[in-house]
């Protein structure tokens, strides 16, 4: 009797659905690897605003940087390894600075 | 008698010079705008004055110069309310011929009347790359500076003392449309002047406009660099008689109307700008004198 030898592409969508089964609870921030959250901001139209925006965000735990681009109205968080950015958490810091949370998209770092 | 007179002449000159001077943010530089204070942010503003009025065709050939550094500190209280304290340091001097022919030059230096006043958002309307906001704001000045100081001549007069020993209330409401092009903003306001020593300034009402235009860089590229601003304001002010023992003076108060080319650089720490007042239209009462102009040049941090 041989012995049960799953093939190929049952491994693959095993490990694929084990993947997805830990990774989503933990929003993507497995241990070692960096999270890009770009960030669109209604409201924003000057420098010296954008600054207010940006220490609200620094202030969030586990935030690494905080650049803007202004023109596009978005402001690039990385965060620290293995740490998440919650979207609520990003809306309240906008907010608090006096500006409107437009979008909120998690982008893998460089991308 | 005659430094009272002449003091009082000096009213229109030297009123006005720790009026509403803008705040925070990228903003007009002769009133507030309705640009946020993040919360639990500090801004920080200090702006130099030199106002000029030596025009005077009459025989006091009065000569009025008055420099000044007015501190402005913004603290984000919540997103919508912003709390500011307004601090002003002033150098006055008046130069006038006596009755006798002589010259006299009276002058003091010191802390001027203090500011306290909230703004707050009523109204905002966010979209990609613009914004607009209404905002009303109310505060009081304080009799912080000295209101009883003297010189060789006695007692200088009411319009020459650092501060007008009395508590003014003052308010009104500021609308700010931002583009990352251009910045309108607009303001009315009306200062309540009550009496101290009697005497009472006239009470003051403000109609304020400002247009600023992105000269600089012309195209955004990525990232977020330092805007130059080129901008025109104008300021429109009643003043109303002051009174003296419950009675006008007739030289003093009228309306004035200035015209103020001005230039701007914002970063996202610091902003550097300069502006020059020129009255275009001064319809004072009496021999009230009128103004040269003002030349205001300051920087803003946030911090």
């Amino acid at each position: 009797m041989k012995p049960f030898v799953p093939p190929p592409s049952a491994l693959r969508a095993l490990l694929a659905a084990l993947l997805i089964a830990f990774a989503i609870p933990t929003g993507l921030a497995a241990a070692g690897e960096k999270a890009d959250y770009a960030i669109g901001v209604d409201g924003l139209a000057c420098p010296f605003c954008a600054y207010g925006i940006e220490k609200q965000l620094n202030r969030i735990a586990g935030v690494e940087t905080v650049s803007t681009d202004i023109e596009s109205g978005t402001v690039t968080v990385t965060m620290e390894e293995g740490v998440t950015l919650e979207e609520v958490a990003a809306t309240k810091a906008v907010e608090d600075a006096g500006f409107t949370l437009r979008t909120f998209e998690r982008k893998a770092v460089g991308e | 008698m005659i430094a009272r007179r002449t003091g009082v002449r000096a009213a229109v000159v030297i009123l006005g010079v720790g009026t509403l001077v803008a705040t925070a943010d990228a903003a007009p530089q002769t009133f507030n705008t309705a640009l946020p204070v993040a919360k639990g942010e500090f801004v920080f503003r200090e702006q130099f004055i030199y106002r000029r009025a030596a025009d005077d065709p009459s025989p006091a050939d009065r000569d009025v110069e008055v420099l000044g550094a007015i501190s402005v500190l913004g603290y984000g209280v919540t997103p919508d309310l912003a709390m500011f304290g307004v601090l002003p340091f002033l150098d006055k001097e008046l130069e006038v011929t006596m009755p006798g022919g002589a010259r006299a030059t009276r002058k003091t230096s010191g802390i001027g009347d203090a500011r306290l006043f909230g703004r707050y958002t009523v109204y905002q309307d966010d979209a990609p790359g613009r914004t607009f906001r209404v905002a009303p704001f109310l505060g009081l000045e304080l009799p912080t500076g000295d209101d009883d100081d003297r010189d060789g001549l006695g007692r200088l007069p009411a319009t020459l003392q650092l501060g007008s020993g009395s508590w003014d209330p003052f308010g009104g409401i500021v609308v700010t449309y931002q583009t990352l092009d251009f910045q309108i903003d607009a303001q009315a306001s009306y200062k309540v002047n009550t009496g101290a020593n009697g005497f009472e300034f006239g009470d003051q009402a403000r109609l304020d406009l400002s247009l600023q235009y992105r000269l600089w860089p012309r195209e955004l590229g990525a990232g977020t660099p330092g805007f130059l601003y080129g901008g025109l304001e104008g300021n429109l002010i009643h003043r109303g008689r002051n009174e003296i023992a419950g009675i006008d003076d007739r030289d003093s108060g009228g309306v004035s109307f200035f015209l103020s080319p001005g230039l701007q650089y914002v970063t996202r720490r610091w902003i550097a700008e300069a502006i020059v007042q020129v009255p275009v239209v001064q319809s004072l009462n009496g021999s009230a004198l009128e103004d040269d102009f003002i030349a205001r040049a300051g920087f803003r941090v946030n911090f």
